[in-house]
């Protein structure tokens, strides 16, 4: 039987986050890198129908020069990091 | 222009009797045709003095001509008779237009002198086209294919009449409208207005006409004084490629026509020489001397004999066969050079895909399990990556 796999899965990823809850560094592979540059936000808030999601999308710009897009899931207030 | 128009009147009757001679003086209806739409093709005089008329439906005909002789007809051998006939004209000038079967007619300009006039001419076409075929024309000589027609058709078979130049009109006006080429309708108006000659018509002014015929009132008008522009259209020569088989005994079944279809093609292929065919004209005798014939026009010239015989298979498939087929032909026409083919423009994709799918069944059959995905699009619009696309098992 076929079986549908959704791509772009969201992953469960550890941030630091400042007093304001801004991200200030991100765990990947064991190591610690600071955020440089957050270089966008936005929010989703979507599928109120059926689970609702509401999320907060950061693209940051790491240490290393590697850019990564994460997400505060604000209903459960975990961070996810997903390939946008 | 000089014309000379030569007739053959009710050619296809005319052929039946010539192959019967026991036919003449009988009337006789030609009419069966192999797809069933059963329509009087051609009649003799006999027959047409009851009132049986071409395109009549052969019920009526039998109806108002019982004592008809019914015969099917063999649209191939009229054909092949007719080409007789325009080769032997070809003898007398190289523009010669094939109008319709028995009727065809010749540029003649500046001809004459070479005989003693223009009657010697006409008389040697006729002689000519009787030693070649045994047919007996009439021929009418005029400036103009109309002046030309009616003079031929208003001449006893056998006989030639020529209309000097500037006596179209003083030939024509005692003739009546019914000889004129207009539809049967406008032959009745014409008649209900008391327009009975050619002179009646030419007698009006044009524009009364105009405003009841419109166009084709003006062109009557004029083809009634004489005047005739249209062009001669000489058929072309070209080269026809022609292949026969006889078969051993009748052939009944689609399958042996397809086998006997491949030889001719595979020998016509040799003689295209890597040119390409744009018809292809597939002719059958059939048991009892009947005939029977069917013409592909392709969309675009092919030189592929595979794919003629593709096409030629489902022409048979698709055909009810009046009868056993003793002989099977196939023409070639519009022979060109092949000079360029319209590409699918995802050929190259495809064999990739079908590559591919072959490599993905081996992958399956050695690993018993899909090993290979495709991407297919769930929610593409979704805000949600995840929604967006899906991995899926890659159906070869």
């Amino acid at each position: 039987m076929k079986t549908l796999q959704p791509l772009k899965q969201p992953r469960p990823v550890a941030v630091e986050t400042d007093e304001s809850g801004e991200p200030v560094a991100v765990v990947l592979g064991g190591r610690r890198l600071a955020v440089v540059q957050v270089q966008d936000v936005w929010r989703i808030d979507d599928e109120w129908w059926r689970e609702e999601v509401s999320r907060l999308y950061y693209h940051l710009l790491l240490e290393d020069g590697q850019v990564v897009t994460v997400y505060r899931d604000l209903l459960k207030d975990e961070w996810w990091r997903q390939s946008y | 222009m000089r014309i000379a128009c030569i007739l053959i009147p009710h050619f296809p009757v005319a052929v039946e009797r010539q192959r019967d001679p026991a036919l003449r003086g009988r009337p006789v209806v030609i009419g069966e045709t192999a797809d069933q739409r059963k329509a009087v093709l051609d009649c003799s005089p006999e027959a047409e003095a009851q009132g049986v008329r071409v395109g009549m439906p052969l019920r009526q005909a039998l109806a108002l001509c019982r004592e008809a002789l019914f015969l099917p007809p063999h649209p191939s051998l009229y054909r092949d008779v007719f080409e007789s006939v325009l080769e032997a004209l070809e003898g007398f000038s190289p523009e010669v237009e094939e109008s319709a079967l028995g009727r065809a007619y010749l540029n003649v300009a500046g001809l004459a002198p070479h005989y003693e006039g223009e009657l010697d001419m006409g008389e040697r076409m006729i002689r000519s086209l009787r030693d070649a075929t045994g047919l007996v024309a009439s021929a009418g000589i005029a400036e103009g294919k109309f002046v030309a027609w009616t003079a031929a058709v208003t001449s006893e078979p056998g006989q030639v009449c020529t209309v000097p130049a500037g006596k179209e009109a003083e030939f024509l006006y005692p003739l009546d409208v019914s000889l004129l080429p207009a539809a049967p309708d406008t032959l009745r108006r014409l008649e209900l207005y008391g327009l009975h000659t050619m002179r009646d018509l030419a007698a009006l002014t044009l524009g009364p006409l105009q405003s009841q015929f419109g166009s084709e009132g003006k062109r009557l008008w004029e083809l009634a004084q004489g005047v005739d522009k249209e062009a001669l259209r000489p058929r072309r020569q070209e080269e026809v490629l022609v292949e026969s088989m006889r078969f051993s005994a009748a052939a009944v079944s689609v399958e042996a026509l397809v086998v006997a279809c491949r030889r001719l093609l595979v020998r016509l292929h040799w003689r295209l020489r890597g040119r390409a065919a744009r018809c292809l004209r597939l002719r059958a005798i059939l048991w009892g001397g009947r005939s029977w014939e069917k013409s592909v026009t392709f969309h675009e010239a092919i030189i592929d004999w595979e794919r003629m015989l593709f096409i030629a298979k489902s022409v048979l498939a698709n055909t009810m066969l009046p009868g056993p087929v003793e002989e099977l032909t196939i023409e070639l026409s519009g022979i060109t050079e092949e000079r360029g083919r319209q590409a699918t423009l995802f050929a190259e994709r495809a064999g990739m895909r079908q590559e591919l799918g072959e490599a993905v069944r081996q992958l399956r059959a050695r690993w018993g399990r899909p090993l290979v995905s495709q991407v297919v699009e769930v929610e593409p619009w979704s805000r949600l990556p995840e929604r967006r696309h899906a991995l899926i098992d890659y159906e070869p």
